[in-house]
């Protein structure tokens, strides 16, 4: 189970569809202007849990883990009609058990207030420890028990992780029972990895934080969001690309027919190519040569065109994060990638994020704040509670409030 | 437009709409099944035989847990650690010699968990040799019990799970003789943990069936403690008795765990005492200077077994007891061992050669002493709640007069997937 991700409750009930989540939002977006506040609420939300996770000193598989939670929570809830500001620090709370390193509830309740209340003005969160864990009761319930989350991480690291672990900001503790002798990979060549520089590693491991940020998690296997994370780093990291340029120079002569498609280059002509069928062990030679990254990217056996979706959509993602205002924080490889295009450096993606990122600013009046959908979710919610008081066929629904007070009393 | 009610609600309570919407949706346990009577209860909470309400008719075993309690009211006060373990690897797995988990309940402030049931365990089974049958377990019966456990294990382990409480009262046997391995409160996923596992439970596995580099202290363990238990439940299988009755050193009042000197005299008795040869690391382990102290054994496993097992049967226990757990056999190595080739080959009903006489009785079901922790049908007034256990009372009296018909000796003692308590204590701490 923890290797197959195949068997395991995230592919079977918790991939959905566009559909799926369409009508998962059609009551909120009747009390959106611009239904494009959806995705700012996205990453309002993932940053929240991204906030209070590092309160909470929770790491990062853990913080992504509630994401996961948060989301699949809204596959069957509107956000007018609960408060997700409950809903995230119950996700928190649970995604700490759910990986093994729990959180004093009360720990919770109380940066939870703290953050909600101090930095955006909710006054409604709760100092009661026991209303968190009525929401966790809540929120076990609507994830039907599936708290096992497979994350983007894992197949990065399967892939391009150095022995023994990297420098990066979040190596997991291989302790204890740290065999990796998972058999044979269960999609892919099998063989090798992919060695990248620190500095690109770093970059995938970051776009894989940032695709939080959307609903990604939902549609795609957490395998593809991985390699369309690789791959644009490979496209956006410079000294990876310019490594992989100067390969493809140096193999150009060798090859018979002048391929400008760097798939088919790869798979025709590379020292070290890597085939799903080749069983020999890589010519002792290679080992001096740089790799052919092309090649290994080719010979993973997973859809190109949908890693290419994939990669589509992180890119959308950073136009839309780009008209969005908070501070997009030091992990972000966003960050980073702004700072890139804003030098106008050359590269057909990147061009397209600026181009994007400037037809979006154009079109929009104004960036979009936290305080702004804030106020946007409070007034949702006052709005369907008038709307259930007073439906549209203009019966007004009799609300016994002595009985609901009764109850409310105990 | 709103009202100051409504708007006092969204300030105090944002969450009453869902809940209360989400609350009318809900199934209530005894609207799906209908409680038939009490198996077993621990520190966890109790366990009811129950049957579907469903055309199929089936019978389930429903584990609930203990709700949390401030003073008298029944409050939320957090999912427990090893709830959410159990809860959360249940949901991933299905094999055939692993109980399977048909739903979860979240009703109440309780915690549902509707099993599949099994008319046996292992423990009852012991039991029911050495107090009625006043006979051992026969050869095939022993192979087909131990053949399976091993097989159950290895889906774990390949998994990637770690069981961590294996016992004769944890492993569950169906009326049709195939083995269902329970109870993982305190399994643990093993793969890329974000923390060393002794960072969550200081105390693993029920001390009888304890391997030795917990014993020594060793804060590095993995799959092997789990192959170490298999060997005790094998060797408790054939002798009718634990094989290392221990006392164990309880924690001091500074939640210290203390060196284990009776459970690991125990093992050296039989085993002998472990050389660096045998064992290399064992030098670097935190207790290695106490269990020099003691005095030495020689090995004298084979005479033990001479009585009890069969040849083959006693090499592969010798390899289930390596003291090191890197020459420990897995489950997988295990599964190959000759002994399981050699005829009478397991089968996959362990029941298949006895005669009808000597299957165990059927597990037995009392009147719970504490009728409150079913949901009572329409749960609310104090009235309801006394007639619904009147009734509760009748219905668990037919079933018990009709289970005694069949079985006089029957396991009360636990069910066994579910059960803490039993006859065996348990014997560790959890991580709240």
């Amino acid at each position: 189970m923890a290797t197959n991700f195949w068997s395991s409750s995230h592919y079977k009930r918790w991939i959905v569809d566009r559909a799926t989540l369409r009508q998962a939002r059609s009551d909120d977006v009747l009390y959106l202007d611009d239904p494009d506040l959806l995705g700012f609420l996205n990453i309002f939300f993932a940053n929240l849990i991204s906030k209070l996770g590092k309160k909470l000193s929770l790491r990062q598989r853990v913080i992504a883990t509630a994401t996961v939670f948060f989301r699949r929570f809204y596959v069957k809830n509107s956000y007018c009609e609960t408060d997700p500001f409950i809903v995230i620090a119950a996700c928190c709370y649970v995604a700490a058990k759910a990986e093994e390193s729990p959180v004093h509830i009360k720990n919770v309740v109380s940066e939870a207030r703290m953050l909600f209340g101090e930095e955006y003005g909710i006054k409604s969160f709760p100092s009661d420890n026991s209303k968190l864990a009525e929401m966790e009761f809540y929120l076990v319930d609507e994830l039907e028990c599936d708290l096992t989350v497979f994350h983007p991480y894992r197949t990065l690291m399967t892939l391009c992780g150095k022995e023994g672990g990297g420098s990066l900001p979040e190596a997991e503790a291989g302790e204890a029972d740290a065999d990796d002798t998972d058999g044979p990979r269960y999609w892919g060549t099998g063989e090798g990895k992919l060695e990248l520089q620190e500095g690109a590693l770093q970059m995938a491991w970051f776009i894989i934080n940032d695709t939080y940020r959307s609903e990604l998690c939902l549609f795609y296997p957490p395998h593809l969001i991985a390699i369309a994370a690789i791959y644009l780093t490979l496209v956006f990291h410079a000294p990876t690309r310019a490594a992989i340029q100067h390969a493809q120079a140096q193999a150009q002569p060798h090859a018979s027919t002048s391929a400008s498609h760097s798939h088919s280059h790869g798979q025709s002509h590379s020292p070290t190519r890597r085939s799903s069928r080749s069983a020999k062990k890589p010519h002792p030679q290679a080992h001096a040569q740089p790799q052919d990254i092309v090649g290994f990217m080719a010979g993973l056996n997973v859809s190109m065109p949908l890693v290419a979706t994939v990669a589509q959509e992180i890119i959308a993602l950073y136009a839309l994060w780009d008209r969005y205002s908070e501070d997009p924080g030091v992990e972000s490889a966003r960050a980073a990638l702004l700072q890139r295009t804003r030098k106008g450096r050359a590269g057909r993606a990147e061009a397209q994020v600026q181009q994007e990122a400037e037809g979006a600013t154009a079109a929009a009046t104004g960036a979009v704040t936290p305080m702004f959908l804030v106020q946007v979710l409070l007034g949702m919610r006052e709005q369907r509670m008038a709307d259930m008081a007073h439906p549209a066929s203009g019966r007004p629904v009799v609300v016994n409030k002595m009985l609901e007070r009764t109850q409310a009393a105990g | 437009m709103l009202d100051e009610w409504s708007s006092n609600i969204l300030v105090t309570d944002p969450m009453r709409v869902y809940r209360s919407k989400r609350d009318a949706a809900r199934k209530r346990v005894t609207d799906k099944y209908s409680i038939l009577g009490f198996i077993s209860s621990g520190t966890y909470g109790r366990v009811y035989k129950a049957q579907s309400k469903e055309s199929d008719g089936r019978i389930h075993a429903i584990k609930k847990f203990k709700p949390d309690k401030e003073g008298d009211v029944v409050t939320y006060t957090g999912i427990s650690q090893s709830a959410i373990r159990e809860i959360a690897l249940n949901r991933e797995i299905s094999h055939e010699n692993i109980v399977s988990l048909k739903e979860v309940i979240l009703e109440d402030k309780s915690i549902y968990m509707v099993f599949e049931y099994a008319e046996h365990d292992f423990l009852q089974v012991i039991h029911h040799h050495s107090q009625t049958l006043r006979s051992s377990i026969t050869q095939p019966v022993l192979k087909s019990l131990t053949y399976q456990l091993l097989n159950g294990l290895l889906y774990l382990h390949d998994a990637h799970i770690i069981h961590r409480d294996l016992k004769p009262a944890n492993i569950l046997i169906t009326s049709s003789g195939v083995v269902k391995i329970g109870d993982l409160g305190l399994a643990r996923l093993t793969h890329q943990p974000l923390q060393p596992l002794f960072a969550g439970d200081k105390v693993v596995v029920t001390i009888w069936y304890r391997a030795p580099e917990l014993l020594l202290g060793a804060k590095h363990y993995n799959k092997a403690v789990d192959i170490w238990a298999v060997g005790c439940v094998m060797a408790e299988l054939a002798s009718l008795r634990p094989i290392f009755k221990g006392e164990e050193a309880k924690l001091d009042s500074k939640k210290n765990v203390p060196f284990q000197k009776d459970q690991l005299l125990k093992i050296i008795e039989i085993l002998g005492t472990p050389s660096e040869r045998d064992w290399a690391k064992i030098k670097d382990l935190p207790e290695y200077q106490n269990m020099r102290r003691l005095d030495p054994f020689a090995n004298r496993l084979g005479q033990w077994c001479q009585s009890r097992i069969q040849a083959s049967g006693a090499d592969l226990l010798s390899h289930l007891f390596a003291y090191d757990p890197d020459k420990r056999l897995t489950a997988a190595e295990a599964l190959q061992h000759k002994w399981f080739q050699e005829a009478p080959q397991p089968t996959r009903n362990a029941f298949e050669s006895l005669p009808s006489h000597q299957i165990p009785p059927h597990r037995r079901i009392t009147v719970d002493d504490a009728p409150s922790m079913m949901p009572l049908p329409a749960a609310g007034s104090q009235a309801q709640a006394q007639v619904s256990q009147v009734q509760a009372t009748a219905q668990a009296n037919l079933s018990h007069s009709h289970s005694n018909q069949s079985g006089k000796a029957g396991s009360g003692a636990s069910f066994a997937s579910m059960s803490a308590g039993g006859t065996h204590t348990r014997k560790k701490a959890r991580l709240g």
